[in-house]
């Protein structure tokens, strides 16, 4: 591998004609995705659909001119995060009246599936053919399209499903934006060890008590989703104990790290998810040529996935959710995407690019209905005085 | 080899925007076809089981569904046995059923369900009957959960 | 069905510690994957023997001391609780291993010297002999059983669990990563300890945890 400075400067900057080149395919791709073969007539979303669309393809268009990924990435990824709160918690409302979960609508299977619940079903799955969780198999919200969605997205993506479709990942990256430096710099490693014993732990005690413990007992995002009706002692512990998590994990400490601490130091899917990676074909390599070893990548990464001991070997941890800050970070270029089993030039963006396709294909489907519906909404705040 | 990993890995990175594209596109399809191949249903635990006997009572009917005792492997010491009613318009204010869960020939208990409050009164006729649960309004009609032992 | 998951939340921890150590002196031979099978086998063994003692003197204890008790979840509950925070204490804090640090380790550490632990047999039940915390919950568990022949099914599925780790061994390759395997062990370990202080916890309140 060698230095560079005139390729690197070419990365950075792509000229116009061939960005507006690049970006043709991915705003076809999304006219399609976004209008599914019908353009609303209605005036709310008709607006809706065409700002989601300049939005999108604004961001691709920066993605692809400027070189940078994550800077734009997550405007849109922290922008899936606050319109799915937006939009499901109004939902709920207008449907059930309130964010409590009741145990009637638990035994009708009113339940909607998230993706954090699927490491728990899977061995009771395997033995009993049932899953352990108050939904439905087929229809909105189901079991069965949460699963293709996650087959799906985990072979196209890996664990990159961590920084490009998870619809929760992107209120930590919010929060860890906010201040400028850090206030808790040093944190000790052992602790990024913790969601695979969550995970063990979680799947164990799921198969025991057939039912989804992490949902029960952990999860900070029912904070911001839907909870469980307090009817009784054990209920209101499981309260105490999610809104804690949620204060902590989601909002205090990312803020204070400027890390993802629920996403790297807790949440068990991204523990499971760690193992796509193994498979994936995309991953994040260092030309270390180019190394000078300033630790910024180390300092950026949200998830604690890079270390000097990484860094030595040339690659980044399992753990990578293949956001691109570290490789907007280091002011070298050292560190790029890469394709597996083609050569190792880190001067070529073209393994950006193919990332790029995929990854910002799946985080813009999964937005388009959450981002429309809360404009919608919003419109319908402001005009009416309610989101209906 | 370098030239074929290369290959592959170029096609490979290609085929993932098709993957992405027929999860989202094929959604329904794929759901419907990965439900059906490993025909999974929603754990006893929360759907209350099978329904196992209808009783017509004319304007309304009973849903009695199967014991569950389900474990992971094997069966549990404590279970229940859902009972539902339905329709709404049709149910008397007061509704009653004597059930005999494991085919006996003998009544195991006796429920009452006020259905306009959804109090529940519960007489057991054998020690396997332990208590109710509270009752639960459905969208349909009510639904109750009588805890059973082994 | 508990014992067999309280057993493999902890067979992690104690796969990492006991296998660098042992497997390297007992297949020292290099005598071939069926060799090296054989000899995986009769350690655990071995350690199937301890626990089965074990489980007779967790009867012993049900029957001499737990029925003459007017609230024996009381007595089960306070030990749930106690072991549990030891497990949670090993799990998040200790830096020792917590087999190192049992009362029993330098029985251990004497038996290996005196006895002739080149038989895989006896090195596995002297490994056996281990008061660790994850132990005592199995053998608390294994108290509340009525009968001597449950509170020995109870340990043969903690048995079980703990063993399934052991199974790719002879295989050997495996020694990297031991150390993230410890860590993330005892995490999972400390992780199940606080299910069991819960559980501990609602049997003193006298109440149900399923």
């Amino acid at each position: 591998m060698k230095k560079d400075a005139a390729d690197a400067s070419a990365i950075k900057k792509r000229s116009l004609f061939k960005t507006v080149l690049l970006c043709l395919p991915m705003m076809l791709l999304t006219f399609m995705m976004l209008t599914q073969g019908s353009i609303p007539t209605d005036g709310e979303r008709l607006f809706a659909l065409i700002a989601t669309f300049l939005f999108f393809n604004i961001l691709f268009f920066l993605m692809v001119r400027t070189g940078k990924t994550d800077r734009f990435r997550s405007i849109l990824f922290i922008t899936l995060a606050v319109c799915f709160v937006f939009s499901f918690i109004s939902n709920l409302i207008a449907v059930r009246g309130s964010m409590a979960l009741s145990r009637a609508t638990m035994i009708e299977g009113g339940a909607p599936f998230c993706h954090l619940v699927i490491p728990m079903t899977i061995i009771p799955a395997a033995l009993t053919k049932t899953i352990i969780f108050p939904g439905k198999i087929l229809g909105r919200y189901s079991i069965a399209g949460m699963f293709v969605l996650w087959i799906g997205v985990s072979l196209a993506l890996g664990r990159g499903l961590c920084s490009w479709f998870c619809f929760f990942g992107g209120l930590e990256d919010g929060f860890s934006r906010i201040l400028k430096k850090p206030i808790i710099k040093n944190m000790n490693k052992k602790w990024t060890y913790l969601p695979y014993a969550v995970l063990l732990g979680i799947v164990l005690l799921s198969a025991l008590t057939l039912s989804p413990t992490y949902c029960k007992w952990l999860c900070p995002f029912k904070a911001v989703t839907e909870y469980v009706e307090i009817t009784s002692m054990q209920v209101l512990i499981q309260t105490i104990i999610f809104v804690s998590l949620f204060i902590g994990l989601v909002v205090v400490l990312p803020i204070l790290t400027k890390r993802r601490t629920q996403c790297g130091l807790f949440c068990p899917l991204g523990a499971f998810q760690s193992v796509t990676n193994k498979t994936n074909v995309f991953e994040i390599r260092l030309d270390q040529d180019k190394c000078i070893k300033c630790n910024k990548c180390i300092k950026a990464c949200p998830t604690f996935s890079i270390d000097e001991e990484s860094l030595g070997r040339g690659r980044v941890k399992t753990s990578c959710t293949k956001c691109g800050k570290c490789v907007d970070a280091c002011p070298q270029q050292a560190l790029f995407y890469h394709v597996k089993g083609t050569p190792l030039v880190s001067k070529l963006d073209r393994y950006r690019l193919l990332f790029l396709y995929p990854a910002f294909l799946v985080l813009a489907i999964i937005s388009s209905r959450f981002v429309q519906d809360a404009i919608v909404k919003t419109i319908n705040l402001i005009t009416t005085g309610t989101t209906i | 080899m370098k030239t074929l990993k290369g290959i592959l890995g170029y096609s490979w990175a290609f085929l993932t925007i098709f993957i992405v594209l027929a999860t989202f596109i094929g959604n329904d399809y794929f759901s419907g076809k990965l439900a059906s191949a490993t025909d999974i249903k929603i754990s006893p635990w929360f759907s209350g089981g099978e329904i196992i006997k209808t009783i017509d009572h004319g304007a309304y009917k009973t849903y009695i569904h199967r014991p569950v005792f389900d474990a992971l492997i094997g069966e549990r010491r404590k279970g229940f046995i859902q009972l539902n009613w339905e329709p709404y318009a049709g149910l008397p204010p007061v509704v009653q059923e004597t059930i005999d869960y494991n085919d006996d020939n003998r009544a195991d208990f006796l429920i009452i369900l006020n259905t306009q409050t959804g109090d529940t009164t519960l007489s057991a006729n054998c020690s396997t009957v332990l208590s109710t649960e509270r009752s639960y309004r459905l969208k349909k009609g009510w639904a109750v959960r009588v805890i059973l032992k082994k | 069905m508990e014992a067999f998951i309280l057993g493999l939340s902890n067979g992690a921890t104690c796969m990492a510690y006991c296998a660098p150590v042992l497997v390297p002196y007992l297949l020292g031979e290099g005598k071939g994957i069926f060799r090296n099978s054989v000899l995986t086998v009769q350690f655990l063994l071995g350690r199937l023997l301890g626990y089965l003692l074990f489980a007779v003197f967790a009867w012993g204890i049900n029957r001499s001391i737990l029925q003459g008790v007017s609230r024996p979840d009381l007595v089960i509950g306070t030990a749930y609780v106690i072991f549990s925070l030891l497990l949670i204490y090993y799990g998040f804090f200790k830096t020792r291993t917590s087999c190192e640090t049992t009362c029993t380790h330098g029985l251990r550490h004497k038996l290996m010297t005196i006895l002739p632990v080149s038989i895989p047999m006896i090195a596995g039940f002297v490994t056996g002999l281990s008061l660790c915390p994850p132990f005592l919950l199995a053998f608390t568990g294994a108290v509340e059983k009525t009968t001597v022949l449950q509170s020995m099914f109870f340990f043969f599925a903690f048995f079980l669990g703990t063993s399934i780790f052991f199974i790719p061994l002879p295989f050997s390759g495996l020694f990297r990563g031991f150390a993230a395997l410890r860590i993330i062990g005892r995490m999972a370990a400390g992780l199940i300890g606080v299910y069991y202080l819960y559980s501990g916890l609602v049997m003193l309140i006298g109440g149900n945890t399923i």
